[in-house]
């Protein structure tokens, strides 16, 4: 524990003196936001609601997701697989730790910085320019809690085991950029997964991927209310159980099969 | 005693896909994929006792770098045993690597953007290396290996041989029982290559720690090395003393002699004149047919010698000759 501790430790650190990066992605992120704004009014024209979400409430979406792109690295990550192609990741296999949770101790630091350094300031441009709604009572706040930092595990879980491809081809990234399309859909990301046809969003549901936007989103709006948000943390739960150990499993086989290049 | 490794057998096969030209060639390589099989280690047996310093040479893909990788747990064998430690390397990495430590001169463990007292203290929590005993190691490499001076720097701006030297006081922190060197002084310059020499020689005399060291420098091995193997095309040539190997292949030594005189011509029995520059005198002779001592006593009853030197072959020359002209595999021959 002290040692997870340590690391996320350093790593937030290390996050903390990317300033020039920090910058440019909330500039970035902040942008985009207005722009999807802006489809959003347009989309919405004179109707008060769509499937239930009010014009306020797909403002506040646009914000709250754009906000959390750094926080669950949505956009990529491919730490893990270059680690295994240029043979980074022998050292840290000569640490005798294991290798998933250095690697999500490592991402809590990460994770946290882009909370702080991003998402934060983010949902406050956006308060100041867009009318947003926020959570209204102590426990829809706590719910938020909770469903987030699963959400971070049910994100990182998923972006390692993409990344673990690295150890069956030298040509993963395809593979991995894949897998970051399909969250950009199937999470929520891109559109309140509401507004898609009833049978898309159940065949969504059966992945772990809306437990890291969707649920947050539904949570943050009190579209779920009471025993629905139970229901949604319990999901998220299970799919952090189910990855961690598929994680572990494919790992070792990966280890396994590893082949360290270079001389 | 029981050694603390043992290799046995020991094989390391990659299978690598043979690339086809043109168009068809690809096209075929996707439906019936042809493979070559590089035999990296081809049957390595050996022992080593604790406390040992050993250097393991080869010429460039010989089979060095593989071996250690195996050793350390970080390639599952092909075939073969090794026991490290009362560890199957590869098997139970976490406990197994807790008792080692190992530097890959090529790349570091330590954290990229870390400075280096950062990237040392996490090893501190990685390895569980009670505090007291983490100053104290520290306290000692610090000023072994210099490493005040860039102490607060991160990795990324370290140079070469900065770098190299951060890299082995992280791999001793937790005083590991064994230590695998592969080319700890690739690319140094003379006067850091001796500083990480006399560091490794002290970890092995005062702290008793097994040393496995790959390297091209020859100087490493002759200032270091007792034991060396020497491994080709994934074989093992010769396993010895470094002495025995100069005696059996070193070649020719050499007296150099200043006479007193001018001698127009100056012959001696069981040596022969290799050169000569006024009064000085070169003589080649082969260690099993004269003693120095002999030779010089016979040189001086017959001449008036103002001054002598003896000329060892250096093993660098010895080591050469060894890998080009295949001496120990004819040798083996000879032996069967
Ligand atoms: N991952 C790999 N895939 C395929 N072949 C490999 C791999 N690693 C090593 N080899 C081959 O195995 C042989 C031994 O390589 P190794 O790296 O052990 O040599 P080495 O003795 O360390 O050489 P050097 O002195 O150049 O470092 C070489 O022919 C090399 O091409
Ligand atoms: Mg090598």
């Amino acid at each position: 524990m002290r040692l997870f501790f340590e690391l996320a430790r350093r790593s937030f650190q290390r996050q903390l003196t990317y300033r020039a990066a920090t910058i440019a992605g909330l500039v970035t992120n902040f942008f985009f936001g207005v722009l999807r704004v802006a489809v959003l009014t347009a989309f919405y024209g004179v109707q008060a609601e769509v499937n239930g979400l009010s014009l306020q409430g797909a403002i506040t979406f646009t914000g709250l997701t754009q906000a959390i792109i750094g926080y669950l690295s949505l956009f990529g990550w491919y730490e893990v697989m270059n680690s295994i192609y240029t043979g980074a990741v022998a050292t840290d296999l000569l640490k005798p730790m294991g290798y998933y949770r250095f690697w999500m101790a490592q991402d809590l630091g990460r994770a946290v910085a882009q909370l702080v350094m991003r998402a934060l300031p983010i949902m406050l441009a956006y308060a100041i320019f867009f009318p947003i709604t926020w959570p209204k009572s102590v426990g829809q706040w706590l719910a938020l809690v909770v469903a987030m930092a699963l959400a971070w595990m049910i994100s990182f879980s998923v972006r390692f085991l993409a990344n673990l491809a690295g150890f069956w081809t030298p040509n993963a990234l395809g593979f991995v950029r894949f897998a970051f399309i399909l969250m950009y859909f199937l999470t929520g990301f891109l559109m309140p997964l509401r507004f898609f046809p009833d049978w898309f969003v159940r065949l969504c549901n059966l992945t772990p991927f809306p437990y890291i936007i969707n649920t947050v989103v539904e949570i943050f709006l009190g579209v779920l209310t009471g025993p629905q948000i139970v229901v949604a943390l319990l999901s998220q739960l299970g799919w952090v159980v189910i990855l961690g150990v598929a994680c572990q499993l494919i790992l070792r086989a990966g280890v396994r099969r590893l082949v360290i290049q270079g001389g | 005693m029981t050694p603390i490794i043992r290799v046995h057998h020991l094989h390391k096969h990659f299978r690598l896909t043979r690339n086809r030209h043109g168009l068809l060639g690809a096209v075929r390589g996707l439906i019936a994929p042809e493979y070559r099989t590089v035999r990296a280690v081809d049957g390595i047996s050996f022992d080593l006792a604790r406390g040992e310093l050993v250097g393991y040479l080869g010429p460039n893909g010989a089979g060095k770098s593989t071996t250690i990788k195996m050793l350390a747990g970080l390639l599952v064998p092909t075939s073969g045993e090794i026991v490290v430690n009362g560890h199957v390397p590869w098997r139970e990495r976490q406990a197994y690597v807790a008792r080692i430590g190992a530097v890959f001169g090529q790349r570091t463990t330590l954290w990229w953007d870390l400075p280096v007292s950062e990237s040392l203290d996490l090893l501190q929590h990685i390895y569980k290396i009670p505090a007291q005993q983490f100053q104290r190691n520290l306290d000692e490499f610090r000023q072994l290996l210099g490493l005040d001076a860039f102490i607060n720097t991160p990795v990324r701006a370290l140079s070469l041989g900065q770098r190299m030297r951060a890299d082995l006081c992280a791999a001793l922190l937790h005083d590991p029982d064994l230590l695998f060197l592969d080319e700890p002084t690739i690319g140094l310059d003379v006067v850091a290559k001796e500083r990480i020499r006399q560091f490794i020689q002290h970890v092995n005399r005062v702290r008793g720690t097994t040393v496995i060291l790959t390297t091209h420098d020859l100087s490493d091995v002759e200032k270091l090395c007792e034991r060396v193997m020497i491994i080709d095309h994934g074989r093992l040539l010769y396993d010895g003393k470094l002495e025995f190997l100069r005696e059996k292949f070193g070649g020719k030594r050499q007296l150099v002699v200043d006479f007193a005189e001018n001698y127009s011509d100056a012959p001696v029995d069981g040596a022969e004149i290799a050169g000569r520059d006024g009064n000085r005198v070169t003589y080649e002779f082969e260690r099993r047919v004269i003693a120095a001592s002999e030779l010089i006593g016979r040189l001086s009853s017959q001449y008036r010698i103002n001054d002598l030197e003896v000329r060892e072959p250096d093993i660098e020359s010895t080591i050469r000759r060894i890998y080009e002209e295949k001496l120990l595999e004819n040798a083996s021959d000879a032996a069967n």
